[in-house]
């Protein structure tokens, strides 16, 4: 079966937010609201329940235009995904649809794939359990992983009345990104197609209308190579010398350290 | 519409004026999208950039309430430029007629004028007729005193400079905006014009849906792909209840109400003031009298005039709209309230003084899924004293759309039914239940009166069913249509008679259940040609997708381009045929004489550049609102002349020295007009759960106001406090002498619900349009400042 993705057009959303509607309904998620922030985006930040939100970014261009630029803002689902990496109790995994997909039953809510996370996508929930103790779980968007499985697209893509969301075959939506890119350099000649390599691309690749900096995205995004090293390498030998838990403090330092490397301000605000 | 949502991806320029489609019609943009794949323009016209602006090509900045100086430029343009379908409007407009020695006009001021009943004598704009009462004409259209010249003569006063210094449109976009759409007046071009409220809710709102209209003849956009004069309807079924005389001054069909005039004592004098000598109108007494068949039934003979008086009587001249009702029932002449699913409280006009009006109601019946503002008027969380009110209110809770069967029609004219999807919750009942059961009801206290007065009650028909569940199918045969006495559903309107053997409850409506199947129902998305989807539920009149599509093709009935077939003629077979349904008669050929007649409904079958039908005027001319910044530019007429007042208490009108600020309101996709549905609905109310005020960044610095500021904006109405949203998206305009701020609000909130806020039609101006008295809620006069 060939690889399917999903593509983001931004130039073609035209800001109805069905997609975040439909999310919502699709994964049962509770509703969010939250105060007032100036603008008409909904929430500042994707949440543990909040899977995508549409940015509203009131920009000046370089050349004085004035363009309002939109953008759907959920999981990029990264091929080599640092949130993967960061776990240290393999709850998160790539399924055979290559989405990254969180494992509640295994996840500790330890939150380290939220700081390792190159796109401040990943965020833990709250809950309770019989007790009344708390406890926490990474949760993020799925890619409708449940719904591939039924050979239904993504809740997001099928409530898209504009194709700005498109989920196709992985060739088709590269060779439309470059012919859509073709189309809109007139208007937005940043216009670039944002598939980070440093992290072996993604499985949502986007057609921003202008650099990834003025969308709060990392232009170059890398997990460090002590993740890999500490993922691929370190953990499974440590696991079995030391075991589990002494492994999740060490990954710790390291996953503080390595959050340094992020840049600054990489959140879409208005 | 005259085209339908599909059509709009065969326009090479769609111009948004007066609407936000992206935002208030988001499916539309499936086909805005598509048609700007295949390279069509975007333009978007609005007082600020929405997101409607950001997906087009190019936006204009328009100030509120000047639409017509807006595209009276544009007209202008189009004349001067020769960027007019010339051929089409020689033929197929009245452009050529000549027009009576009465006519004139002199400082925003046409001929026939009396000042103290603020009317016109219509019957002085009229064209000037032969001997044998034929209407004269110069088809090279170089008379003085024809429509084409006088339209000339009008519109040269609305030179770009002028047009912009009203407007506040930066001049070189107005130019390219003029240049884009006036491009599609070649030949097999096609432009479209796609409107909503922020065009109808003005005190020139018909005007300008005029001037739209005008302006889209003069181009030969009326009548084929991509073309025409769409209205967006505002609410799924809005087309449909219009259709289904929700107006006052309308029965079913857009037909008249009779009134208490001597003229209309007879039903024979009431078809004769009613009915045209030409157009296909001239044969409403079929549509009328097969009416009062479905009304009536047997009680309806020849003898008692079918039934004609029995049927409730408009006092001649006197306005029943909105507004004069909560006028009526201010000064306490009313008793009772019956609502449907309206929320006047958030969504009136002046809400804060039609709240007012309701404590003088004896009773309020309110049919709603949840209790608004408007049902809880008289509670302490409405501000109100519970114990000073007398007024009964009955709740009677109501299904959700999805909880019951029917019928909507959307604004392409589409009658799709619907299925109930989930059984109602609780003792809810759908609309047509809760009729159904009141009627019956009250059919059967009359049952046995023997007064007058009585009869209409008792004369009416109920036969659908004896349950509280009436029987749908039977009000769908009764809405088609069948003979009296074989039962069988007549075919189409052109069946009807005006002897009483048929019935058709709206004879628009005429062909949609012949005896075959109720083809409303009808799902086959088979793209026959042109997406028009014959096959797909049912289109009123007789099918026809694109209205006047007559004039999609030329003067020997061949396609004006072979890229947007319509109809054509078709020699051999002697009809018309193509992709669409003829909006003509099938069989009329080139030796018809009114072969080049496309504007059937039209007496004289041409599309009107000048019209005797509006009340302000047969050319459209620019009047400021009713509140308003500046002195009009184009005359020292202020107001719209022919604009009624109402009642004075419920009327404050404030002026520029003490508001300065320009206002206007509007919808977001989120919510849904008066909020009551989607705010309480927890996945909607997240998205845009406060009430804010758009203020420019200019002029946020002049007043001091930062962004998330609590800030007052105040009117001659009242005033309310709302967040502040400081934008790029509104800017001051710069007019001729000198520089206006503009505000914008949505209207969706209320104390109510999960996502509440205050209202903002506790600002707005309780005056309406001169014809159709729609509320001027997009164009007012304020001023704004930060909550201390």
């Amino acid at each position: 079966m060939a690889d399917y993705i999903k593509f983001v057009d931004v130039t073609k959303c035209d800001g109805c937010r069905a997609c975040m509607v439909a999310c919502k309904n699709w994964n049962d998620l509770p509703a969010e609201p939250e105060d007032f922030n100036g603008s008409i985006q909904s929430h500042r930040d994707l949440t543990a329940n909040t899977w995508n939100v549409i940015t509203f970014n009131e920009h000046e261009t370089s050349d004085g235009n004035f363009e309002w630029l939109f953008r759907h803002m959920s999981c990029l689902h990264c091929n080599q995904a640092a949130c993967e990496k960061a776990c240290p109790e393999s709850a998160i995994s790539y399924t055979k649809f290559n989405s990254v997909v969180i494992d509640a039953e295994k996840c500790v809510g330890c939150g380290y794939c939220v700081q390792n996370c190159s796109f401040g996508v990943v965020q833990l929930a709250t809950y309770k359990d019989k007790n009344g103790s708390e406890y926490r779980k990474a949760q993020k968007c799925t890619l409708c992983t449940d719904r591939l499985e039924q050979g239904l697209q993504p809740a997001c893509v099928v409530a898209c009345h504009t194709d700005c969301l498109i989920y196709e075959e992985k060739d088709l939506v590269l060779a439309e990104a470059n012919k859509r890119l073709g189309e809109v350099k007139e208007r937005f000649p940043n216009a670039n197609i944002y598939n980070p390599q440093g992290i072996e691309g993604t499985n949502t690749i986007y057609l921003l209308a202008d650099k990834p900096s003025v969308y709060g995205l990392p232009e170059n995004p890398k997990v460090a190579l002590s993740q890999v090293v500490w993922k691929d390498y370190a953990q499974p030998l440590g696991k079995m010398m030391l075991g589990a838990t002494t492994m999740a403090v060490i990954g710790a330092a390291i996953s503080n350290a390595v959050r340094k490397d992020r840049p600054e301000g990489d959140h879409d605000h208005e | 519409m005259t085209n339908h949502w599909n059509d709009l991806q065969y326009a090479d320029a769609l111009m948004v004026i007066g609407a936000n489609p992206a935002e208030n019609h988001p499916i539309s943009f499936r086909w805005i999208s598509k048609a700007k794949q295949k390279g069509a323009k975007l333009i978007s016209v609005d007082p600020r950039y929405t997101r409607t602006s950001q997906m087009a090509n190019i936006y204009g900045q328009l100030r509120s309430g000047t639409d017509i100086a807006f595209i009276g430029g544009m007209i202008h343009y189009a004349l001067e430029n020769d960027m007019y379908h010339k051929e089409y409007v020689a033929a197929y407009t009245n452009a050529s007629f000549i027009v009576d020695e009465q006519y004139s006009f002199e400082d925003g001021i046409f001929n026939d004028y009396d000042e103290t009943t603020r009317n016109y004598d219509k019957t002085k704009w009229a064209f000037k007729k032969d001997e044998n009462g034929e209407i004269v004409k110069d088809p090279a259209l170089k008379d003085p005193r024809c429509v084409f010249q006088l339209m000339k003569k009008h519109y040269a006063r609305y030179d770009v400079d002028t047009v912009t210094g009203v407007t506040g449109t930066d001049k070189d976009t107005y130019l390219e905006i003029c240049q884009t759409f006036t491009g599609t007046s070649e030949t097999g071009k096609a432009g479209t014009i796609l409107y909503a409220m922020g065009g109808t809710q003005h005190t020139v709102g018909t005007q300008n849906i005029r001037a739209y209209a005008i302006l889209q003849l003069l181009l030969g956009n009326i009548g084929i792909a991509g073309g025409g004069v769409n209205a967006l309807r505002g609410e799924s079924n809005v087309q449909g209840s219009t259709d289904f005389g929700l107006l006052y001054h309308n029965v079913n069909g857009y037909m008249e109400v009779p009134t208490g005039s001597d003229q209309d004592s007879k039903y024979k004098g009431f078809l004769e003031r009613i009915t045209p000598e030409s157009g296909y109108f001239s044969n409403k007494p079929k549509f009328y009298t097969s009416m009062l068949k479905a009304y009536y039934g047997n009680s309806a003979t020849k003898q008692n005039e079918f039934g004609y008086h029995l049927m409730p009587k408009l006092t001649p001249g006197k306005d029943y709209s909105h507004m004069r009702l909560f006028d009526a029932m201010y000064r306490g002449e009313l008793e009772g309230l019956i609502m449907f699913g309206t929320n006047p409280v958030v969504g009136g006009p002046n809400a804060g003084k039609e709240k007012e009006a309701l404590s003088n109601l004896k009773w309020m019946v309110a049919v709603d899924l949840f209790e608004t503002e408007t049902s809880a008027f008289w509670q302490k969380e409405a501000g109100a004293d519970p114990a000073a009110i007398q007024t009964e209110v009955i709740f009677l809770p109501a299904c959700g759309s999805f909880e019951k069967e029917g019928s909507v029609t959307n604004s392409g004219r589409w009658m799709q039914y619907r299925w109930q999807a989930i059984k109602p919750k609780g003792e809810s009942r759908a609309d047509l239940e809760i009729v159904h059961m009141l009627a019956r009801k009250l059919k059967g206290l009359y049952e046995n009166s023997p007064k007058q007065q009585d009869m209409p009650m008792k004369a009416l028909t109920w036969d659908y069913g004896e349950s509280d569940h009436p029987d749908i199918d039977m009000v769908c045969r009764e809405i088609n249509g069948y003979d009296m006495k074989t039962k069988q559903q007549i075919k189409g309107f052109g069946d009807l008679k005006d002897d009483g053997s048929t019935c058709s409850g709206n004879w628009i409506y005429s062909g949609f259940y012949p005896e075959s199947e109720n083809l409303s129902k009808r799902r086959d998305n088979t793209n026959e040609g042109m997406s028009n989807f014959l096959n797909w539920s049912f289109a009123w009149p007789a099918n026809r997708r694109i209205l006047y599509n007559r004039a999609s093709a030329d003067l020997n009935g061949k396609a004006w381009s072979k890229d947007r077939i319509g109809i054509q003629w078709n020699a051999a077979e002697k009809k018309w045929s193509g992709f669409d349904v003829p909006d003509f008669v099938a069989a009329k050929g080139p030796d018809d004489p009114t072969f080049n007649d496309p504007f059937i409904m039209m007496a004289g079958g041409k599309g009107a550049l000048f019209s005797g039908g509006v009340n302000e005027g047969p050319f459209p001319e620019h009047y400021e609102p009713y509140e308003n910044p500046i002195s009009n530019a184009f005359s020292s007429i202020q107001l719209n002349p022919a604009v009624k007042f109402g009642e004075k208490e419920m009327n404050a009108q404030g002026d520029v020295s003490e508001y300065p600020i320009v206002a206007t309101t509007y919808r977001v996709s989120e919510h849904w007009q008066s909020g009551a549905m989607t705010r309480n609905i927890p996945w909607l109310a997240e998205l845009m759960p406060h009430m804010y005020i758009e203020i420019s960044e200019e002029l946020a610095q002049e007043k001091g106001i930062s962004s998330k500021d609590r800030v007052i904006v105040k009117t001659a109405r009242g005033e309310i406090e709302a967040f502040a949203m400081i934008t790029k998206r509104f800017k001051p305009y710069k007019l001729k002498d000198k520089t206006i701020h503009q505000i914008g609000m949505p209207w969706h909130f209320g104390y109510k619900g999960i996502a509440t806020g205050a209202t903002a039609n506790r600002l707005t101006p309780h005056i309406g349009d001169a014809n159709t008295t729609i509320p001027e809620y997009k164009a007012f006069l304020c001023d704004v400042r930060r909550a201390k």
